[in-house]
């Protein structure tokens, strides 16, 4: 059943399919053909990407573009759906940690213009509702959930709200004020802690004053009172502890993942499934369980070509680090068209991957690595971090993609690239890709292709 | 050996025929660009060669550069602008740290080490107020060339504030400036400001010095000017900017490059 792996078009995948088909393969409940999503649900972009060709990819692809269905299987069993609007990873913690909820992530809908190819015409409904392209494309969200064509209704809507993007809270208020009620956190910007105050470790080597992070303990404990009503079961200490074990195991699987593939000479699987994979820290694709499964999967086939010295992308390859999840995925494939590849990322939610402290309360524990968010923090350390990673992943060159209207991105990129250069002395670029990227992809192409020129005339030197 | 170097721009194509026993530039040329990209090329490389009075047998490599380049399937291989850029200028002013090249469609800033190698970079990608596109557009509006355009902007005496970030908002505003009884001395040396400005904004804090123009808007009496005013350090027009991008990439096609592009 195994080949040597590569990247398949949709074409090529239909071929595969069959092959693996006739050779026995067994797939979960949501499997099957990739050329399915395109024809059921209007999922264009899949005709422009390339696949990495494993069956744990497939099954990862699958489980990434079934989310809807499983959010629609989930309310017709009964179960109570959770929105946790611009939340990276904290809340559905507590809501997986709770019986018959699922999370999901609405802000995810800003995937939808790209793999619909704007065809369901979401951001052009959310400029009619007045959010134009000056803001991210997570505007999408809106028309989605006013018209409930994507994921279902969700039964409570959670919002964190404070030191996140402004364009965010201005696209939930808009919700709110179309009658969505919402339930808001607030979280405090990061801050160091001042002399005589009582610090706090955080995750990723970070610190903030206690006095914060008591802060946010206390609107995560009425977060976990809306939940358990919801559940009509109270959140107490054990559950949560149980449900911060299951997300760790998550976290763990992520952090094997990417160290392996990151480390490894060659890329053993390409920079657009580890991005789908790495989504997954944050709210699960509303399966936290099959989330464990899909990884374990994934890691197995990265680890087994690992060992067999079997790549997707050749040890000549460019190592890039990548900083921000990107508006159209067919940029991740493009990196590696033109001669890149990942040796580390940060998609802007770093603190979901790294392990929440189990020998703490639980809420003060999931208080703590809400603060290591990065976009509550100053970008300093956000930066720090990248550069402690492309240390540790070699990185010859660091791309920082913007996304368009997102308001955390506006000078975001250039502090990130003017510490980078000064850290370590390798070129960091800077590029914004749009939802679909399609007219700019020669300018964009160009971009990437004189970074990884720059990056190997380097090396070569 | 003979090698030859394509740039195809969004406004014009450059090519340089360069013998690289002598390290000499031996025909250099360009033409409009157009629609049909690879036959302007072609023509302009075949007149070249009549020029140089060589055979196209004798040319042992052709490297196309430029944001065409993947039009020309007669050159052996691309290379981007900014390695192409940074060769060019590197050959011609060794000692140059930073290049800032305005062309019709983008603008760039090419950090160099010691060397000649690319240090960093950067490319505007959000609009074409820092572009020569916006001088296109004041030409156009004002029916002159992009010379006279240029001449016109020395004369003035107070070059007028452009504030509008969007090139089809600026040209209202221009409008406006000329119906306010503003000298068009000063309107247009107001552009060439805006633009400079755009760039240094591009730039950020990392211009090591000294800097070179390159690009044919270089060519343009007032913009090196304008860029100096607004990185606050003296700013130098390469030798013959338009045509750094095309000796780049027949540097680049006469040796193997050493990052296998």
């Amino acid at each position: 059943m195994n080949s040597a792996p590569r990247q398949l078009n949709l074409d090529q995948w239909d071929d595969r399919y069959e092959q693996l088909r006739r050779d026995g393969l067994r797939e979960p409940a949501y499997g099957g053909p990739l050329r399915r999503h395109v024809v059921r649900e209007k999922d264009f972009r899949l005709q422009q990407l390339r696949f990495d060709n494993s069956p744990a990819a497939l099954r990862l692809w699958n489980f990434l573009l079934t989310e809807n269905q499983r959010l629609h299987q989930a309310r017709a069993a009964g179960h109570k759906i959770v929105g946790t609007m611009k939340d990276l990873g904290t809340v559905p913690v507590m809501a997986y940690a709770l019986p018959g909820l699922r999370a999901f992530y609405p802000d995810g809908a800003w995937w939808t213009p790209c793999l619909m190819e704007c065809s369901d015409r979401l951001l052009q409904k959310a400029e009619r509702m007045g959010l134009d392209a000056s803001f991210c494309p997570a505007r999408a969200m809106l028309p989605a959930l006013v018209d409930g064509g994507h994921f279902p209704r969700p039964d409570l809507l959670i919002c964190s709200s404070g030191a996140v993007c402004d364009d965010f809270s201005a696209i939930a208020q808009r919700l709110e004020h179309l009658g969505h009620s919402i339930l808001w956190w607030e979280i405090p910007r990061r801050r160091r802690p001042a002399a005589g105050e009582t610090a706090c470790a955080l995750p990723g080597l970070l610190a903030a004053p206690q006095i914060q992070v008591d802060c946010v303990r206390t609107e995560l404990q009425r977060v976990g009172r809306a939940l358990g009503e919801l559940a009509g079961r109270t959140l107490d200490d054990d559950s949560l502890a149980a449900g911060i074990r299951a997300a760790n195991q998550v976290r763990r699987r992520l952090d094997s993942l990417r160290r392996t593939v990151y480390s490894a000479p060659a890329a053993p699987l390409p920079a657009l499934e580890m991005l789908v994979a790495e989504m997954l820290a944050i709210h699960f694709c509303s399966d936290r369980e099959e989330t464990i499964a899909v990884l374990d999967d994934l890691l197995a086939e990265v680890q087994s070509r690992a060992r067999r010295s079997q790549f997707v992308i050749g040890a000549e390859a460019a190592r890039i680090f990548w900083v921000n999840p990107v508006a159209d995925l067919r940029a991740m494939n493009l990196l590696e068209e033109l001669g890149g590849r990942l040796c580390g990322s940060d998609f802007m939610f770093s603190h979901a991957l790294d392990l929440i402290p189990e020998n703490l309360p639980p809420l003060e524990a999931l208080a703590r690595s809400a603060m290591a968010d990065p976009m509550v923090g100053p970008t300093d350390d956000r930066a720090a971090r990248i550069v402690r990673e492309c240390q540790a992943g070699r990185a010859e060159a660091v791309a920082v993609s913007r996304i368009p209207g997102a308001s955390h991105c506006a000078r975001e990129g250039e502090i990130i690239r003017e510490i980078v250069r000064r850290e370590i002395g390798i070129p960091a670029i800077e590029i914004e890709i749009p939802p679909v990227c399609d007219a700019m992809l020669p300018s964009l192409a160009s971009r990437l292709r004189a970074m990884v020129e720059t990056a190997r005339s380097r090396r070569a030197r | 050996m003979i090698c030859a170097g394509i740039d195809a721009g969004s406004r014009s194509i450059k090519a340089v025929l360069l013998d690289t026993a002598r390290q000499q530039m031996i025909a250099s040329g360009l033409t409009d660009q157009g629609v049909e990209q690879e036959r302007l090329a072609a023509e302009l490389f075949e007149k070249l060669l009549q020029e140089a009075g060589l055979a196209r047998s004798r040319i042992s490599a052709v490297v196309a550069t430029g944001y065409g380049r993947n039009a020309i399937r007669f050159a052996d291989t691309t290379i981007t602008e900014i390695t192409c850029h940074a060769r060019g200028v590197h050959r011609l002013a060794p000692e140059a740290r930073t290049i800032i090249e305005i062309g019709g469609q983008d603008s760039k800033v090419i950090c160099l080490e010691e060397g000649g190698r690319v240090r960093d970079f950067a490319m505007n990608d959000r609009c074409a107020a820092g572009t020569g596109r916006f001088l296109e557009m004041v030409a156009a509006r004002l029916d002159m060339s992009w010379e006279k355009l240029a001449e016109l902007g020395r004369q003035s005496k107070k070059p007028a504030l452009i504030s509008n970030m969007c090139v089809v908002f600026a040209e209202t505003e221009i409008i406006g400036l000329l119906a306010d009884g503003q000298p068009l001395p000063d309107v247009v040396a107001g552009v060439q400001n805006a633009i400079a400005t755009r760039v240094s904004a591009l730039a950020g804090r990392f211009v090591s010095q000294p800097v070179y123009f390159t690009g044919g808007v270089a060519l343009l009496p007032g913009m090196a000017r304008a860029l100096e005013e607004a990185l606050a350090c003296p700013v130098r027009v390469a030798p013959r900017p338009q045509f750094t991008g095309a000796l780049g990439a027949a540097l680049s096609a006469a040796a193997k490059p050493p990052d296998g592009v």
